[in-house]
């Protein structure tokens, strides 16, 4: 069989290194060692290790049976990605990283991040690894991700708000590359989606591809018909369906925010929406753009799909039609978390759940033979600020503001 | 002998009236060149002053068409001082390279200066100078591989734009014989632009015989931004003008 390139940098049209020439150099630096790490056994080894040990791999498959039963078609399949350390994907991809970051020399680490979850990885992993840590995020999202930016502090991290832009995800990775762009020298920027300059498409891919090596171990003998992930980067997706991308099936499908319904800045839908190609941060795919270049602001409910761009190799894979995309709605969203935490006992993260609000969809139509494998990529507690407030809003209202009075009570 | 100074300011901020009155004590105040920013929404290689500038130029309503439209008429104005336009691939590649380059031709623009369409990565931004007479300049930094520089200057670039501390535009720079003898090297094969953290005339002169033109931006947009909060568009004239006389001493 032969070996596929861990480093590709196009994608059909896609992806690419389009930096300011201060930034070639460390991307370069960073190339180089991304390929000899992982053609280096004892990398690997130590790798896996620590996947085992730290982020408490391999995470669950479960056979939902309740909600395949109500459904009334395919059997449903979750792949509790969530359950792992820090409570989303994103830290498979952030010890990854930081083994790189360690066998190259570097001293510092720097992160963006939007909701939270990536920050929070990072800052883990630096805590575990010895590592300085500054994250930045937009002031928007720190006011709307509290909870995130106090576990981020306790782990040791610097969290710097961001007040440029629009202050969310996108403005916080400008910021995080001209620090680099001032510290390469002895700092990594720990990226954490499947986006931006080469090689970071690729070298986030192949971190996260644990996900999917291990559903290919977790569904032998099933039949599956089709793989579901939420899509906003993509960094969940393209690690979940990375050993299925050569082969015909299953049908793999990504879904993007639908946010409330369509229209320029109410959702983040690229694909199929109202995004164009464009060349933004450091690499060429579809971004929702006006027709001057500029980049629009987008909306979801879940602030991890609330991107303007996406992965350059879901970009292609989607022009080529291997991957599918569909798109949830904010209302199906949250439908999705109450069926789930009702019938499975599983609360999803609102970006997964965007997946399931698919599967939902989907599973009546398919025969009750066929198993349909969704990626859990995250679990639902950090969203408890979000979703408690529209799922039972008086009673959360009510409890924050007597924690405020208990809490002022007591300062008198 | 008075420095040749390429100043930079952006377009429609903190409006169009302002930013082409602007433009117009740059030319006033002795300025070679201008070097003019089309706003993009995330310009990651700028400051906060120059970015900041850019949020509030487009949150006013700037479109490229009003780019447009202030590069002829200060071309109209000032037809001795030859205009760059600085921007972003989004905004390049989103009009269209090619239909991008012709129509900055056709505005009267220079040069184009595209810090994310780096020569090899340029989508056919080069070959578009090209062919439309419009140089394309590559903007490098001094710790460039020697290799990756003689493959740039291959490219027979008219111009070259040095920034000459790594990192974003904004902050002071301190100039070492090291940085003056490479610009010095360079300039002896191509014309050098060098900006980067220039913000006072002591720096301008200790830099023009190194470069063939000293660039100074933020500091410029700093004082349009105290200028317009102090005392509107008047006020912003004659801060600038009087900035750029004590720059090119």
């Amino acid at each position: 069989m032969p070996v596929k390139p861990v480093y590709n940098d196009f994608f059909g049209p896609f992806g690419g290194r389009y930096v300011a020439e201060v930034l070639r150099a460390p991307l370069d630096e960073l190339e180089a060692a991304f390929k000899s790490a992982m053609a280096d056994p004892a990398f690997l080894d130590e790798l896996a290790l620590v996947q085992k040990e730290y982020i408490g791999r391999p995470t669950p498959m479960l056979h939902a049976r309740n909600a395949s039963k109500i459904l009334g078609g395919a059997q449903i399949y979750v792949k509790l990605e969530g359950l792992a350390n820090t409570g989303a994907h994103k830290i498979n991809n952030a010890v990854g990283q930081i083994l790189l970051a360690r066998r190259m020399g570097k001293k510092r680490i720097i992160a963006e991040t939007g909701a939270g979850q990536h920050g929070v990885a990072t800052a883990a992993v630096c805590a575990k690894f010895g590592f300085p840590c500054t994250v930045y995020m937009g002031e928007v999202d720190i006011a709307r991700q509290r909870p995130n930016v106090y576990l981020m502090e306790l782990y040791g991290a610097q969290v710097v708000s961001v007040k440029s832009g629009s202050r969310t995800l996108k403005d916080a990775v400008n910021e995080a590359l001209r620090d680099w762009a001032g510290s390469f020298a002895d700092t990594h920027y720990l990226l954490g989606s499947a986006l931006g300059p080469s090689p970071f498409p690729d070298m986030v891919r192949e971190f996260q591809a644990v996900i999917g090596r291990e559903v290919v171990e977790q569904t032998r003998g099933l039949d599956v018909a089709a793989m579901i992930a939420c899509v906003g980067g993509g960094s969940n997706s393209i690690g979940f369906f990375e050993p299925f991308i050569d082969a015909k099936t299953p049908r793999l499908i990504g879904v993007e925010a639908g946010g409330r319904g369509p229209g320029l800045g109410e959702n983040a839908v690229r694909m199929g929406g109202d995004a164009r190609p464009g060349v933004v941060q450091g690499y060429k795919s579809y971004f929702l753009l006006d027709d001057d270049g500029q980049v629009q602001d987008t909306h979801s409910v879940s602030a991890g799909l609330d991107y303007a761009g996406i992965g350059p190799q879901l970009a292609y894979l989607g022009q080529t039609g291997r991957v599918e995309f569909a798109s949830a709605l904010d209302t199906e969203v949250i439908d999705a978390v109450k069926f789930f935490a009702r019938n499975e006992g599983v609360v999803f993260a609102l970006e997964s759940a965007h997946a399931g609000a698919v599967a939902i969809k989907l599973a009546p139509t398919l025969p009750k033979d066929k198993a349909l494998v969704i990626n859990m990529s995250g679990r639902g507690d950090k969203d408890i600020f979000i979703s408690a407030k529209i799922i039972t809003p008086e009673p959360w209202i009510g409890f924050l503001r007597r924690e405020v009075e208990t809490y002022d009570a007591g300062k008198k | 002998m008075k420095a040749s100074l390429m100043t930079h300011m952006v377009a429609g901020y903190p409006d169009y009236e302002t930013s082409l009155e602007t433009a117009r004590a740059l030319a006033a105040g002795g300025a070679s060149y201008l070097e003019i920013q089309f706003p993009f929404s995330d310009p990651s290689a700028d400051g906060p002053a120059i970015q900041a500038a850019c949020t509030e130029a487009l949150a006013a309503g700037f479109r490229v068409e009003d780019g447009w439209r202030l590069v002829e008429t200060i071309r109209k104005e000032c037809p001795a001082v030859p205009v760059f336009l600085m921007s972003y691939a989004s905004i390049v590649v989103t009009k269209g390279v090619e239909g991008f380059a012709a129509r900055a031709r056709q505005a009267g623009v220079s040069g184009l200066i595209i810090p994310d369409l780096a020569p090899g990565a340029d989508e056919g931004l080069y070959e578009a100078g090209k062919k439309h007479g419009l140089a394309v300049v590559p903007v490098i930094v001094p710790s460039v591989p020697s290799g990756r520089l003689e493959a740039i200057l291959a490219l027979k670039p008219e111009w070259v734009y040095t920034a000459i501390r790594a990192g974003i535009t904004g902050t002071h720079t301190t100039l070492t014989p090291e940085l003056k003898a490479f610009l010095a090297n360079l300039n002896a094969r191509t014309k050098v632009l060098a900006g980067f953290g220039i913000d006072s005339a002591q720096q301008v002169r200790d830099l023009r015989d190194s470069a063939h033109t000293v660039v100074v931006g933020s500091a410029l947009v700093r004082i349009v931004a105290e200028a317009f909060q102090k005392g509107g568009k008047a006020l912003v004239g004659r801060e600038v003008e009087a900035k750029v006389r004590e720059l090119v001493g």
